[in-house]
C-alpha cells in the first residue's frame, strides 16, 4: 500500500461517527480499503439522505459513481458514490481532516431501480444519467431522463456493462435511423438557437453544442457529448490483464494520460497493499508536473488565440516544444508516457538526464515569463476575459467541478493538497486559487501554476532518495477494490478499480477531469455574448480537436442557423461582422 | 508590448525544421518500431502475453508441427512491453518511427517455428527451439550438483523430450514410488491415489 508510515491511523473517523450517529442502522456495513478510503454500504431508500448529509453538512464534493453488477458475487447491482469529505470551513474547531467516503447501496436486480440523488445533490445527474444507460437501473426521480453515453440508435434494453449483456466486440443493429435525442427547448420571446458542433471539445469527444441566444445573448445552453464513447471500461474488464491496463490508461487523454496511468496504478496498488519504493513515488511526481507543464502552455497558447493574439498563440507553441522535448528524453516518448507499471515505473532518471531537464526548466522559466508578461500586456486580454464566463461559487460548490476550473471560484481545492500521492507531501510547493470567477481567473492560475510545476520538478530533481523503482513479486488478491486519484491538470482524475478473480479487473471506473466540469458550463454560458463563447468553452481547458460548425437558434424569428465553427471562432477573435447578420 | 514581441520574434529566427527533407533527431531511449531477431527468438509466447494492445500473436499447428509469430506494427503502441518480457533479448525497440505504409502487409513480420515431436507418441507438443533453451538451461543448473548422477540426469532431460500427457504417463512410477515412501498406506491405482 501506498502506506506511509505516519499515516497508519484511519482518516475520517470523525465522518463516519456523524454519520452513523445520524443515521443508525440504515449504514449496514463499514469497510476500510486504505487509511483515507473507507466504504459505508447503506440502506437503497436511504441513499440520497446519507449522499446530501455526506455532501452538504461535512464539507462533501462528489468525485464519482460507479455502478457495478455484483449479481455473480453477491446476487445485486452496486452503486458507490464517492465523495471526498473535507470537514467544512471552521472545522468545528478540530485540524481539517479529509478522506475518501463511498457511500454503497445494493440494488436487487428484479427490481432495478434507485432513488435518485440528483435532486439533493446535483453534481450526481451525468452519473446518474450514465448508471442508467450502463446498468439499466432506473433512478427514480431524476429531472433529466436523456441518455448520457449511449446513442439513440441503441438497443432500449441493451446495457453493455452487464456481465450478461454482450461481448465488447458486438455492434448491434441500429434501432433507429433518426436523432431522438431531446435538447432543451427555451421558450421566451425573440430566443434564438444556435447548434454548435458536434464539436470535439474534451480529449475524445465531439460534441454537439445549442446556444439559445436573445440577440447576442447567451440565455442558456444544452450540449450533448459521448459521440465517440470507446468502451474503454467494458475492453479493459473483458480482454485485459489488470497489467495491462495501465498501458489502455494512458490513452484514455492525449493530453493528462499519465495522469490517468498513475490514478490507476494507485487503485491497483492501494487494493493490493503494494508499497512503492520511495524514488518511484518522486519519479511519478516529476513526470505528472512535465505533464502538466505542456498541458498548461497549450491552454496559454490557445487563451492567445481566442483573443485574436495569434503571434503569441504562436510563440507559446514554440516554447511548449521543450517540455515535449522533456518528457521525450525523461520517458522515452513525447505522449503516452508508459512508464507505469503495477508497483512503480519502469524507467530510472540518471545524471544526464536530470542535467539536462534541469537546464530547460531555467530555460523555459524565463521564455515562459516573457511570454505571459506580453500576453498580459495586451490590451485585449483583460478585457475579453475578466468578467466573462462568470462561474458563481454557489454553482461551483453544486456541481464539484475541479482543477483549475473550481479554483478561479475561490475553493483553495486541490487533490494534491487535500489527498497528497506520490511525493506531493515530501516536496513543498505553493497552491494557486484565485476569487474572479472568470475566464481571467482560471487562465492566471494556469499560468501560476506552471512556474510552480517547473519549481516542484527541480527540488524533485535535487532532493529525490536513491533506491530501487519498481516493487515486484506482490500477490493479486481477487475481488479486492480501492480508489486512486490524481491532480491532472484540469482537475481530479479517479479510478475506481476491483479485481476480479482471473488476473483482469472485475470492474473499473474512470473518470477523466472533464467529465466533472462540463455540467456547470451550461452556467459559465450563460449571460455573456455568442462572441464569448469558444473563449468560454477553453477555459475549463477541454481538448478541442475537430471542431466543425454551430447552430444558432434565434428565440425571437423561431428559425435556427448553422454556422461552421470556424466562422464563430473567427468572430470571437475578430469580433465583427457577425455570423447571424447575414 | 508590440516592441518586446518583435524583438522575440527577431531574436528566434525560424523555430521549425524543413522536416520531412531533415531528419528529427530523437532523444537517446526514444521508444520506437520494435526490431526483431527471429535468430534469437525461441517461440516462447512471452511477449504475446504481455502485450497490452495484442500487435503481438502467435498461432500453433499441431497438424504440421509449426508454430508462427507475427508482429503487427499497425496495432503496436510502442510500450516496449516485449522487450522487457523477453528471455532472449529477441526484440527490442529501435529509433525508427516513420512507419507510414501503403500495404498492410509492410506493416507485418512473421517467422515460422519447428515444434519438437514426443519421443514416444510423436505428437508436436513444444517450440523445438524453447525446448533447447530449457535444455542448455537445465544443463548449466544441474551442472556439478552433488545429488544429481549422469544417469538421473539423462533420465530427467528424456523426460522433457516427451509431450505432457506422455510425461506424465512415463513418470508414474517414479511418482508411486515417492508416493509409497511418504505414506505407506496409500494404494496408486491408475494414476489416481
Amino acid at each position: 500500500m501506498m502506506l506511509r508510515p505516519e499515516e497508519k491511523t484511519q482518516r475520517g473517523q470523525r465522518y463516519v461517527q456523524a454519520l452513523r450517529q445520524q443515521f443508525g442502522t440504515i449504514i449496514q456495513e463499514e469497510t476500510w480499503q486504505a487509511p483515507e478510503q473507507v466504504t459505508l454500504t447503506v440502506d437503497l431508500n436511504s441513499l440520497p439522505a446519507v449522499v446530501d448529509a455526506a455532501y452538504h453538512q461535512h464539507g462533501g464534493w462528489l468525485s464519482v459513481v460507479a455502478g457495478n453488477d455484483e449479481r455473480p458475487l453477491n446476487g445485486h447491482f452496486a452503486l458507490y458514490y464517492v465523495l471526498s469529505v473535507e470537514g467544512d470551513e471552521t472545522h468545528n474547531g478540530s485540524e481539517p481532516e479529509s478522506c475518501y467516503l463511498i457511500v454503497r447501496a445494493l440494488v436487487p436486480p428484479n427490481k432495478p431501480e434507485f432513488p435518485a440523488v440528483t435532486p439533493r445533490v446535483p453534481a450526481a445527474v451525468w452519473y446518474e444519467r450514465e448508471v442508467r444507460d450502463m446498468f439499466g437501473l432506473q433512478p427514480v426521480g431524476l429531472p433529466d431522463e436523456r441518455r448520457l453515453v449511449l446513442p439513440d440508435d441503441w438497443p432500449a434494453d441493451l446495457h453493455p456493462l452487464r456481465k450478461d449483456a454482450m461481448d465488447y466486440r458486438y455492434r448491434p443493429a441500429p434501432e433507429t435511423e433518426d436523432e431522438t435525442y431531446e435538447f432543451f427547448d427555451v421558450q421566451g420571446e425573440g430566443v434564438l438557437q444556435i447548434p454548435l458542433g458536434p464539436l470535439h471539445i474534451t480529449s475524445d469527444e465531439p460534441g454537439h453544442f445549442r446556444l439559445f441566444v436573445d440577440g447576442e445573448h447567451i440565455i442558456d445552453a444544452d450540449y450533448r457529448l459521448f459521440y465517440v464513447h470507446r468502451g474503454m471500461e467494458k475492453l479493459a474488464e473483458t480482454r485485459m490483464t489488470y497489467d495491462q491496463v495501465t498501458f489502455l490508461a494512458d490513452r484514455i487523454c492525449g493530453i493528462c494520460g499519465y495522469a490517468h496511468n498513475v490514478a490507476y496504478s494507485n487503485s491497483i496498488e492501494r487494493a493490493l497493499g503494494i508499497s512503492i519504493p520511495e524514488r518511484a513515488h518522486y519519479i511519478r511526481t516529476i513526470l505528472l508536473e512535465v505533464e502538466r507543464l505542456h498541458s498548461h502552455l497549450l491552454n496559454l497558447g490557445l487563451a492567445c488565440h481566442f483573443v485574436g493574439f495569434d503571434t503569441g498563440f504562436m510563440q507559446f507553441f514554440r516554447v511548449r516544444e521543450k517540455s515535449m522535448k522533456m518528457a521525450e528524453l525523461l520517458t522515452g516518448t513525447r505522449k503516452t508516457y508508459g512508464m507505469n507499471l503495477i508497483g512503480g515505473v519502469r524507467r530510472d532518471i540518471l545524471k544526464e538526464q536530470r542535467l539536462q531537464t534541469l537546464q530547460w526548466c531555467k530555460e523555459l522559466r524565463q521564455e515562459v515569463s516573457d511570454l505571459v508578461g506580453m500576453l498580459l500586456e495586451t490590451p485585449n486580454i483583460v478585457q475579453r476575459t475578466q468578467n466573462v464566463g462568470r462561474l458563481e461559487p454557489q454553482v461551483a460548490r453544486e456541481y464539484s467541478p475541479v482543477g483549475p476550473t473550481l479554483r478561479g471560484s475561490g475553493f483553495p481545492r486541490d487533490i494534491r493538497v487535500i489527498h497528497p500521492y506520490s511525493a506531493y507531501d515530501r516536496v513543498p510547493w505553493k497552491l494557486t486559487y484565485k476569487d474572479g470567477c472568470d475566464v481571467l481567473a482560471r487562465t492566471l492560475i494556469r499560468a501560476e501554476e506552471f512556474f510552480e510545476s517547473l519549481s516542484m520538478v527541480e527540488r524533485c530533481l535535487d532532493t529525490m532518495p536513491d533506491g530501487p523503482i519498481l516493487t515486484e513479486g506482490f500477490n493479486y488478491t481477487p475481488h479486492r477494490y480501492a480508489l486512486g486519484y490524481v491532480e491532472a491538470p484540469r482537475g481530479e482524475d479517479i479510478h475506481w478499480s476491483m479485481l476480479g478473480d482471473n488476473q483482469k479487473l472485475y470492474r473499473w471506473r474512470c473518470r477523466a477531469s472533464s467529465y466533472n466540469n462540463w455540467p456547470s458550463l451550461r452556467y459559465m454560458l450563460q449571460n455573456n455574448t455568442i462572441s464569448d463563447a469558444p473563449l468560454i468553452v477553453a477555459s475549463i481547458d477541454p481538448c478541442y480537436s475537430c471542431t466543425e460548425r454551430v447552430t444558432v437558434v434565434d428565440v425571437r424569428k423561431k428559425d435556427v442557423k448553422i454556422v461552421p465553427y470556424k466562422e464563430l471562432e473567427r468572430y470571437c477573435r475578430e469580433r465583427k461582422d457577425s455570423p447571424l447578420k447575414a | 508590448m508590440v516592441l518586446k514581441l518583435l524583438r522575440e520574434v527577431l531574436k528566434v529566427g525560424q523555430a521549425t525544421v524543413p522536416y520531412p527533407f531533415v531528419p528529427v533527431e530523437v532523444a537517446p531511449g526514444f521508444r520506437g518500431k520494435p526490431e526483431y531477431n527471429p535468430e534469437q527468438c525461441i517461440a516462447c509466447a512471452a511477449c504475446t502475453i504481455a502485450c497490452p494492445p495484442n500487435a503481438l500473436s502467435m498461432e500453433t499447428d499441431l497438424e504440421n508441427g509449426v508454430r508462427t509469430w507475427s508482429l503487427f506494427y499497425g496495432r503496436c503502441i510502442f510500450c516496449a512491453r516485449c522487450e522487457e518480457v523477453c528471455p532472449t533479448g529477441a526484440i527490442k525497440l529501435g529509433a525508427d518511427f516513420e512507419l507510414a505504409s501503403f500495404t498492410r502487409q509492410d506493416l507485418t513480420v512473421q517467422a515460422e517455428f519447428r515444434l519438437a515431436e514426443c519421443q514416444r507418441c510423436g505428437a508436436y507438443f513444444a517450440s523445438a527451439k524453447e525446448l533447447e533453451h530449457v535444455l542448455a538451461l537445465l544443463d548449466q543448473a544441474w551442472k556439478g550438483q552433488q545429488s544429481l548422477s549422469e544417469d538421473d540426469i539423462s533420465a530427467r532431460k528424456a523426460l522433457l523430450r516427451l509431450c505432457p500427457e506422455c510425461r506424465r504417463k512415463v513418470d508414474l512410477p517414479r511418482v508411486k514410488e515417492l508416493v509409497h515412501t511418504a505414506w505407506p498406506a496409500v494404494e496408486v491405482l491408475d494414476g489416481r491415489i
